[in-house]
Parts: C-alpha cells; structure tokens; sequence
C-alpha cells in the first residue's frame, strides 16, 4: 500500500476520533479532564522517579593538543 | 469530586458577591469547543466590584472565602475539588472583553460561564506560548471559530499582523 496513503489515512482517523470527543455532552468531557490529569500527574511522577535513577554515563574528556 | 464541583464554587462566590463575574478559559474553557486535552489546573478570569474609595484589587478577601469554605490556598493556587484553580483578575482590554461578552453553558443543571471559542483563541494568540499555538490550531481545525467574529476580535485588540503571521507559518498563508 502507498506509504503516503497510508498516513494520510491514519491522520483523517485521528481527525474523526477528534470530532467525535469535541461533540461529546460537556458533562462527558469535563469528566474526561479529571480523568486526564489524573493520568497526567501519574506520569509526570514517574518519569520524575525515572530522571533520579537513571545513569548516565560520562564520556573521557578528550585529550588535545590546544593550549600546548 | 471534579471540574463541575469547582464550576459550582464559582457560581457560589458570584452569588455570594466575591466576585462580579466569572468565566472559565484557558484548556478546561476550550473543552467546551474542542476535544478534552489534559490540564493540570483551571484557569478562572474574575472581575471585583471595586469599594468605594477601593483602587487596588486584594485577593485576599477571595482567599479568605475559599478557606472557609474548606479551600487550600498554595501558592498562587487554590485547591478546589482536588484541582487548583488559578485566580486572574481582568488585564488589559482583550481579557475585559472577553469576560464581558462570556457566555452560559448549562453543565447539567449547573450554569458554567465560558469565554466565547473566539476570545479564547484570540487570547491563545496573544499569548503565544507553544502550548496556545497548538491550542490555536486546534480551534481552527475543528472549525468552531466564525471567521468575521474572529478576526474583528484581533482587529480590536491589535492581534491582525500576528495573526498574519500565525497564518504564513502554520498554514502557509
């Protein structure tokens, strides 16, 4: 299948799925908001528990001849 | 508890004269017009009636309120139904504006006032950060925005030459 296709597909489904949401009653879409933060602080914390653990590792520094 | 809970506090501190007028924007006011997008906070324009011989605004006679209430004040936020709200009185003609012609949705049984989807992108352009102009494309994209309306909107606040430009970048205009 075209590549292009392809995309151009996938995004005017992500545009229906958009409508679809907007056209929802308010009441279903500010219940949607609580859920969202929600999930949205679960995942700030954990990537904020990920930052404090990760190792990183520190390449040598480069010997060169400036200076000399 | 949850958005609507905090939208009937607002409704209380009106009727309790607190405030003159409310209304909701920011991403919970452009979830009246658009998909819901995850926030973390609420943002609440708010007008005073002004004392007599009162020039300057104080918060804290709303702070107060809210902490009776049961409200937890941190910051430049009140928690309010598990959500901080950020309080920001009326700045320059646009948010006056907007705060005048906001309009009532009724959220089952409770009176929600938003700014209109035009005023909220309007203020989306004026403000410009990444986050307002995706907020901006979005409005567009969903076609909620009447076109005259709009632009006699940026008109008036002097936004037509950014927005001109908002235009050549993002649509190619």
């Amino acid at each position: 299948m075209n590549r292009e296709y392809e995309i151009q597909r996938i995004l005017e489904s992500k545009r229906v799925l958009r409508r679809k949401l907007a056209a929802l009653p308010i009441k279903e879409k500010l219940a949607m908001l609580d859920v969202l933060r929600d999930r949205l602080l679960s995942i700030r914390k954990a990537a904020a528990l990920n930052r404090s653990v990760l190792t990183r590792e520190h390449p040598p520094e480069y010997k060169t001849d400036a200076g000399k | 508890m949850g958005v609507a809970d905090v939208i009937s506090v607002f409704n209380k501190m009106e009727s309790d004269g607190i405030i003159e007028r409310y209304a909701i924007g920011g991403a919970v006011g452009a979830t009246f017009y658009l998909e819901p997008s995850a926030t973390v906070d609420v943002d609440v324009f708010v007008s005073f009636r002004l004392q007599p011989g009162q020039s300057l605004i104080s918060l804290k006679t709303l702070y107060d309120y809210l902490t009776r209430l049961g409200c937890i004040v941190e910051g430049e936020y009140v928690l309010i139904a598990g959500w901080p709200v950020q309080f920001l009185p009326i700045s320059g003609s646009l948010s006056g504006e907007a705060l005048a012609d906001a309009v009532t949705v009724n959220v089952e049984n409770i009176p929600a006032r938003v700014f209109t989807a035009e005023h909220l992108a309007a203020m989306a352009l004026q403000t410009g950060r990444a986050k307002d102009k995706a907020r901006l494309l979005q409005f567009i994209e969903a076609g909620v925005l009447e076109s005259r309306r709009f632009e006699a909107v940026l008109a008036r606040h002097g936004l037509t030459g950014k927005w001109q430009a908002f235009k050549k970048a993002f649509s190619g205009q």
